[in-house]
């Protein structure tokens, strides 16, 4: 019986494996997502960037807070801007570099759950022959 | 990930039908894409319109201004030729009516490349998922004539 208890517990750690995958693959749409968001917003914050740098020094610039216009000065708009861009675009960067990661996770355990099934099979088939 | 039919043919049952669904799946989020472009140009045609309409009436012309959709109170045109132009991310800038104007213009031109652009990637995407899907039923056919 020592091929049976064998296979029981392949087949445990094959579940204990593919649920390891599964929270990898979450995680994964997750970093999609936000990084979807992200790149809409960086878009939208550059054409703001290109329209404030299109305007003359005396224009009139407001900001919405909350429900009121406040009127601001365009070089601070700019300013504020341009920075709120470089926080997107390190932010972008770093989802990058934990997506490529998680990326790396994600393979490394699919090839792990692979090599279980396999050895599955052939327990399954040396069985079925004995 | 465009692939010509030479390469498809190398490919297996398997790895034909994820590149189908793959094609399919870009195709449909890119026509989703367009729509919603389609929407910018039409609400950024109105402002433009609604400019030019404003731009025709002469100073202290009474009005009707809505405040619902069925409310509306009586006011006078005060100044027709500012405008504020909302760029997006919560800033507004003060333009004149012709420079609010040309913003719309300069929005739909850009859409309208971004339009073109994309059209270009969806129908090149289409084409690769249709190939994808014809050799697809050709391999199908040939395995099951072999057997």
């Amino acid at each position: 019986m020592g091929s049976s208890t064998a296979l029981k517990e392949l087949q445990r750690d094959l579940e204990v494996q593919a649920n390891v995958l599964s929270k990898l693959q979450k995680e994964i749409s997750k970093n999609h997502q936000v990084r979807k968001q992200y790149t809409i917003q960086l878009g939208e914050n550059e054409l703001v960037l290109k329209e404030l740098d299109l305007l003359k020094e005396d224009a009139n610039v407001y900001k919405l807070i909350g429900p009121v216009l406040v009127k601001q000065d365009l070089a601070e708009a700019n300013a504020n801007v341009r920075k709120r861009i470089e926080y997107i675009s390190a932010e972008l960067k770093r989802l990058d570099g934990s997506l490529q990661d998680l990326e790396d996770q994600q393979n490394s355990k699919k090839s792990a759950v692979m090599k279980i099934q396999q050895k599955i099979q052939t327990l399954q088939a040396g069985k079925a022959k004995s | 990930m465009a692939m010509r039919a030479s390469e498809m043919e190398k490919l297996n049952v398997e790895q034909l039908k994820a590149l189908k669904e793959q094609s399919e799946m870009e195709v449909n989020v890119l026509q989703d894409s367009l729509s919603k472009i389609k929407t910018a140009v039409t609400r950024l045609d109105i402002a433009s319109n609604a400019l030019l309409d404003l731009s025709l009436r002469p100073q202290g012309k009474k009005m009707l201004v809505p405040l619902t959709a069925s409310l509306y109170v009586s006011g006078t045109l005060e100044d027709a030729d500012r405008v504020l132009v909302d760029v997006g991310t919560g800033y507004f800038i003060e333009k004149t009516t012709a420079e609010g104007k040309d913003y719309c213009d300069r929005k739909i031109s850009l859409l309208k490349s971004n339009y073109d652009e994309l059209m270009e990637v969806a129908s090149k995407r289409k084409i690769t998922g249709d190939e994808a899907g014809a050799i697809l039923q050709a391999k199908l056919r040939q395995s099951t004539a072999t057997t």
